[in-house]
């Protein structure tokens, strides 16, 4: 049929499934993310971390190049829990950088020229729209935290002596595990700020420090009040304490960071839902205003 | 089955009645909705978006209930807003192909109806720009691109003519018409411009203070008005009137020549002349008189609503 057709009619062909629709956004969130190099390079950068651990666990697991690398003396370097936190600390924060610039495009370029009544008027509904950026999120910082650490845990166990992998399930289970609640936590952020922010950079800054300023504030608490809870406003000492009891590695925190596990996931789930509680205010195709 | 059915629908917004018991049927093929600034006539497009929920009372689309199954009157209408609404960093043809997608068309076939669409409207040429260098002209037309792609069954345009110059408001009058014409694509425009209402729709919805002013058929009322002739003469009017009554016109004369007439279906005007001619009256002028749609708007704004007064015609 060509295109210069001159008149137009109701479409009764097939109609996809309802549930694929989120598939499209997911699709569509997907390749406006990749359409930028700097996302590219962040990737790149993200995946150099895994590139150099994966040389590590040759290294230790292979007596000829250890012997080549360590020229006799004894090598240094033990492929283990502590080796994994290292390996999940590392993509998880290289992670929230790639989310910092991700999520405002995912969000900000429908929110900037007010593209969400047109979106929205499509048989979507704002759950399935907030779920669509979100998949196409956890799709792009799955392939720099959880996918790598898994290739790398595998490698380890395929090269390492029989009885390795049995012994450290629990790394596996923690990295994933891990991930995947850095992933949810980072994204909900990410899309939250981005919906409310609709200059792009000044979102990637304020993803930032979202993540940052309440560690400073929770410092300021800590130091004046003498009490360990302003460490609850601190995320990367809470996540590293979650990363270290899921892969059960030995700590690497002082004493007074210990925190309870119920507090920590608490917190976490706060976070969360002031983020929902953000995007709900925000995703709209209507801003009725109360007078 | 109506294309839009009210049933004593109300609206609050922000604690406020914004619509207040709506009760009606439109039947026509397009569908003006007319009223002044805050009628509420955007407020009625949004509910049967379903982006508004009625607080009381129902809307209808196709018999679809607006409130309990808004996905598949969604999946029946194509939109386009009042306000800016694209993603400006997109193409043309991207940004339709998947507003066309969410519809529910295949990814080939979306990109199929996105270009056919742009085509439609009078933006082929430019569909691979990003939407962000547009003119406002062209902003408006990708808008109505993305809400046809999907071959919707209802088209509601929210102020399709604002801001445009001349030229692009008879560009978007003539697409309409259109569309109009192919019979299988329904309209709905909101507008407070009565030209363009006039021009494109058959029938009318006149809102005013969020209630109904008047129902109004256009084209029943074009035709009811099609033999209501003024005349201007000189000469002697009385037995030239006479004549005419011996024709079969209602036949009224004022001051200064002038007459008014009703004719019959089978009279033509030719005729007219001749007996003008053997009276010896000269017609000067003749003017067919349309009851028009700015008289319909003026008589529903003089009603009051809150009693219960509308026009129905």
């Amino acid at each position: 049929m060509s295109v210069f057709r001159q008149e137009y009619r109701a479409y009764e062909g097939r109609v996809t499934p309802r549930w694929s629709r989120i598939g499209v956004l997911v699709r569509y969130g997907l390749a406006e993310a990749w359409s930028s190099r700097v996302t590219v390079g962040l990737f790149t950068l993200a995946m150099l971390p895994a590139l150099v651990d994966l040389v590590a666990i040759y290294l230790a697991n292979n007596p000829l190049a250890r012997m080549m690398v360590s020229s006799g003396k004894s090598f240094p370097l033990t492929i283990d829990a502590t080796f994994f936190l290292r390996v999940l600390s590392a993509q998880c924060w290289l992670a929230l950088v790639l989310n910092a610039w991700v999520a405002p495009r995912l969000v900000s370029f429908d929110l900037a020229d007010n593209a969400l009544p047109i979106v929205l008027s499509h048989p979507v509904s704002r759950f399935g729209y907030v779920l669509g950026k979100f998949l196409s999120l956890f799709a792009i910082l799955s392939l720099v935290t959880w996918v790598p650490c898994l290739l790398l845990f595998a490698y380890q166990a395929y090269t390492s002596p029989q009885g390795w992998l049995s012994a450290n399930v629990q790394i596996g289970f923690g990295l994933i595990v891990g991930s995947l609640s850095w992933i949810a936590l980072v994204a909900m952020i990410g899309l939250a700020l981005s919906s409310w922010v609709k200059w792009r950079m000044v979102a990637t800054g304020v993803v930032f420090a979202a993540v940052f300023v309440p560690a400073g504030v929770g410092g300021v608490i800590t130091g004046i009040l003498r009490t360990r809870w302003g460490f609850l406003l601190n995320v990367p000492v809470m996540m590293t304490e979650v990363w270290q009891r899921l892969l059960g590695a030995p700590t690497v925190m002082k004493d007074e960071t210990d925190l309870p596990t119920g507090a920590i996931a608490a917190i976490l789930a706060a976070a969360v839902a002031i983020c929902i509680a953000m995007l709900n205010a925000r995703i709209r195709a209507l801003e009725v205003v109360r007078g | 089955m109506g294309v839009i059915e009210l049933d004593g629908l109300q609206v609050r917004l922000g604690g406020k009645p914004v619509l207040n018991g709506l009760t009606g049927q439109l039947r026509g093929n397009a569908i003006g909705l007319l009223g002044p600034n805050g009628a509420g006539k955007s407020t009625l497009i949004n509910t049967l978006l379903g982006f508004h929920t009625p607080c009381a009372g129902a809307a209808r689309v196709f018999g679809l209930d607006s409130r309990s199954e808004r996905v598949q009157i969604r999946e029946r209408i194509g939109y386009m807003p009042e306000n800016d609404s694209f993603i400006g960093n997109m193409s043309g043809v991207r940004f339709v192909r998947y507003m066309a997608e969410l519809a529910g068309l295949p990814p080939a076939v979306a990109l199929e109806h996105a270009h056919e669409a742009l085509f439609f409207v009078g933006l082929g040429e430019v569909r691979y720009r990003k939407i962000s260098t547009y003119s406002l002209g062209m902003k408006q037309l990708i808008k109505l691109a993305q809400a046809l792609a999907h071959g919707p069954r209802l088209l509601i345009l929210d102020e399709p003519t604002n801001g445009l110059d001349p030229m692009a408001r008879q560009r978007m009058i003539h697409t309409l018409r259109e569309i109009r014409k192919t019979g299988s694509i329904r309209l709905l425009i909101s507008s407070h411009l009565l030209r363009d209402i006039d021009e494109i729709c058959d029938e009318v919805l006149i809102l005013k203070q969020g209630r109904i002013a008047a129902i109004s058929n256009i084209e029943q009322e074009r035709r009811s008005h099609r033999n209501f002739i003024e005349i201007e003469t000189t000469g002697e009017t009385a037995t030239f009137c006479d004549a005419l009554r011996a024709l079969g016109c209602e036949c009224a004369s004022f001051r200064g020549g002038r007459l008014k007439l009703v004719m019959p279906d089978s009279i033509d005007v030719r005729e007219l002349y001749v007996a003008a001619g053997e009276h010896g009256v000269e017609i000067r002028g003749i003017h067919r008189r349309r009851d028009s749609l700015e008289d319909i708007f003026l008589r529903a704004m003089d009603m009051d609503p809150a009693r219960g007064e509308f026009v129905r015609i």
